[in-house]
């Protein structure tokens, strides 16, 4: 019993090290900017850099974007499949999983063949249809967590009776959708939003084909350039996303709406 | 014409009929059950009249008008699941008021009608809570607030006490019974539960495979059943097997005696087989015990049940059972002993198949 308790902290402790001493190092070297002594420089020259502020700008931008028009799809399409065509799970499992599995370079330059300036939907032809395509883009490459997310919280509902419920009180399809079913689910619609969130934020490979100026390729650009300007960035980052995974735990503890249920 | 009418409905999913040719009509203020086992179409009717489910034939007929073109949120009916259904992200005044908001009601209409509906079911002390903050039975009875508050035409109830315990059951179901006559609402309620039925409705409907065996009071659907269905579902029935031994004089053997029966039996021919329904409660071994029909047995067993002893004796190849009440004096027939059941002959039933 003891020997199976110490392999398990020991198992622990190197996942651990292995994880966090990388971690450290880079957040070590990135205070070594000034010779010396350990300073925040290499952060302030990046919040100060302008092009930082524009491309962060962006990319939040894109993932509320993603995160609106992403929900606005997978809410209702997750509703419809629940209630009304439950035969055809399987097949909007499998579609969702799809970006899982195919490379995003491959979906970009599938996008780039089929909405060039010269195709009948020329997305790319102007910065707006650009920036519209890569929000596209951004949709499909979250719509793995964000349909298991909103999937899942509509699991814990009674989806049907709470339909009929509204529809018998006299409720039309988008009261129930937004007043009933949207509320009841916000909890998963959240943890999808969070995980969007940082997934967008670091994505690199549509905004780089695309050529948009977003945080992923600015990330690429200093890290080629300078010294510790990039470990600094790769600290922020990481924060980004944990911070996005904690309000993803605070969500789901401190949500109280539990299901009304015999 | 009756408030209510259903005519002729029939539903099909896929290959299976499970509502074959039903028929009914309500009258305003009544309180109606449908009970039969699981599958019988006893909720498959009443989403059919809540617009839930088409029928594949028939029409459903309410206040005069036609209900086959309209949508469910066009019928103005109230329901309460079994689940209870509150909008968990609601609390119980937005609950009970989401009816009237969709109606597009004033808040001056709305606050005194939620609060009425809140007196009603006596919980307005918990008009703040939310529903998982509740009791099962304060959820339904927020629950069938709600149904109420938009004033529908008909309310219908899909098994709303299952989910709750014992006591509760009986307690809710009797507010549920002085609510429905305090309105004046014509409602359908839906249960497995004979008690249930038994106790709260005007009139139930017994439902078997599709089809209404049996339409009728409590006390005609009890004491009258004219299936073996309706007879061994609801409550508990002896069935006796029995011959016919001269129809013109009503005659019947069961073993070796001879019964009179007061319902006539002149189309059957002489030695055709006949079954009889007898309840336990409708006889006894008493000395001097009233009653024109008599059946010796002899005891095969007696069990001590509390407030009745329950005696099952063997006549011409059949069991019986009998109840009779308990009191210090009454000495329980011991297995073995040969006794004599008297009873009403009226109480002698003669059940179709």
């Amino acid at each position: 019993m003891k020997i199976h308790k110490f392999f398990a902290w020991l198992a622990l402790a190197i996942g651990l090290i292995y994880f966090f001493v990388p971690l450290i190092a880079v957040f070590e070297f990135s205070l070594r900017m000034r010779r010396g002594v350990y300073s925040f420089d290499a952060y302030q020259s990046v919040f100060s850099d302008i092009q930082f502020r524009e491309t962060f700008g962006f990319s939040m931008l894109m993932a509320l974007l993603t995160i609106v028009f992403g929900m606005l799809l997978v809410v209702p399409t997750a509703y419809w499949v629940r209630l009304r065509v439950p035969q055809v799970r399987p097949l909007i499992e499998f579609i969702t999983l799809m970006p899982l599995v195919i490379p995003a370079i491959v979906i970009v330059f599938g996008y780039l063949r089929l909405y060039n300036s010269s195709s009948w939907l020329p997305f790319t032809g102007s910065i707006q249809g650009t920036n519209a395509l890569l929000v596209l883009s951004y949709m499909t490459l979250s719509l793995p967590y964000m349909y298991r997310s909103v999937d899942t919280a509509m699991r814990a509902i009674d989806v049907r009776t709470l339909t009929e419920a509204a529809e018998i009180l006299g409720a039309r399809w988008t009261t129930i959708m937004f007043r009933c079913i949207f509320p009841n689910v916000m909890s998963g619609v959240l943890s999808g939003a969070f995980i969007t969130f940082a997934i967008v934020m670091g994505e690199f490979t549509m905004a780089a084909l695309l050529n948009r100026p977003a945080f992923g390729p600015y990330l690429q650009l200093v890290g080629a350039n300078k010294a510790y300007e990039p470990s600094a960035l790769a600290i922020i980052a990481f924060a980004i996303t944990w911070l996005s995974m904690g309000l993803l735990q605070l969500v789901s503890r401190f949500s109280k709406m539990a299901p009304s249920r015999p | 014409m009756s408030f209510l009418v259903l005519q002729n409905i029939k539903k099909s999913f896929g290959q299976v009929q499970v509502v074959k040719d039903f028929n009914m009509s309500i009258e305003k203020g009544e309180f109606i059950s449908f009970l039969g086992p699981s599958g019988c179409g006893k909720t498959t009717i009443l989403r059919m009249v809540a617009g839930f489910e088409t029928p594949s034939d028939g029409t459903i007929v309410i206040n005069g008008k036609d209900q086959s073109r309209l949508k469910t949120n066009q019928r103005n009916i109230g329901m309460v699941f079994q689940a209870y259904a509150l909008f968990p992200n609601m609390n119980v005044f937005d609950n009970v008021a989401f009816g009237l908001k969709v109606a597009g009601k004033s808040k001056a209409e709305i606050g005194p009608r939620v609060t009425e509906m809140l007196k009603l079911i006596h919980l307005e002390h918990l008009a703040d809570r939310y529903p998982y903050q509740m009791s099962g039975g304060q959820q339904q009875r927020v629950a069938l607030a709600r149904a109420l508050a938009p004033m529908p035409q008909v309310l219908l109830l899909d098994e709303p006490l299952s989910a709750l315990d014992a006591k509760i059951r009986v307690s809710l179901r009797e507010e549920i019974r002085q609510i429905q006559r305090q309105l004046g609402i014509t409602t359908i309620f839906v249960t497995h539960d004979q008690e249930e039925a038994l106790s709260i409705s005007d009139r139930i409907v017994v439902m078997n495979a599709g089809r209404a065996d049996q339409i009728g009071t409590p006390s005609e659907i009890y004491n009258r059943p004219t299936t073996r269905f309706v007879a061994s579902f609801v409550g508990t029935l002896n069935m006796i097997e029995a011959v016919v031994a001269d129809p013109a004089n009503n005659t019947v053997k069961i073993g070796e005696q001879t019964v009179t029966l007061r319902e006539p039996i002149a189309e059957r021919k002489g030695g055709d087989a006949l079954t009889l329904a007898l309840r336990p409660e409708a006889g006894s071994i008493a000395e001097g015990a009233k009653g024109d029909t008599a059946l010796s047995g002899d005891v095969v067993s007696s069990h001590f049940l509390g407030s009745v002893i329950r005696t099952r004796i063997s006549v011409g190849g059949n069991q019986v059972s009998f109840d009779m009440f308990n009191a210090p004096d009454v000495k329980q027939p011991a297995p073995g002993e040969r006794v004599t059941l008297r009873f009403a002959a009226t109480d002698l039933l003669v059940v179709r198949e």
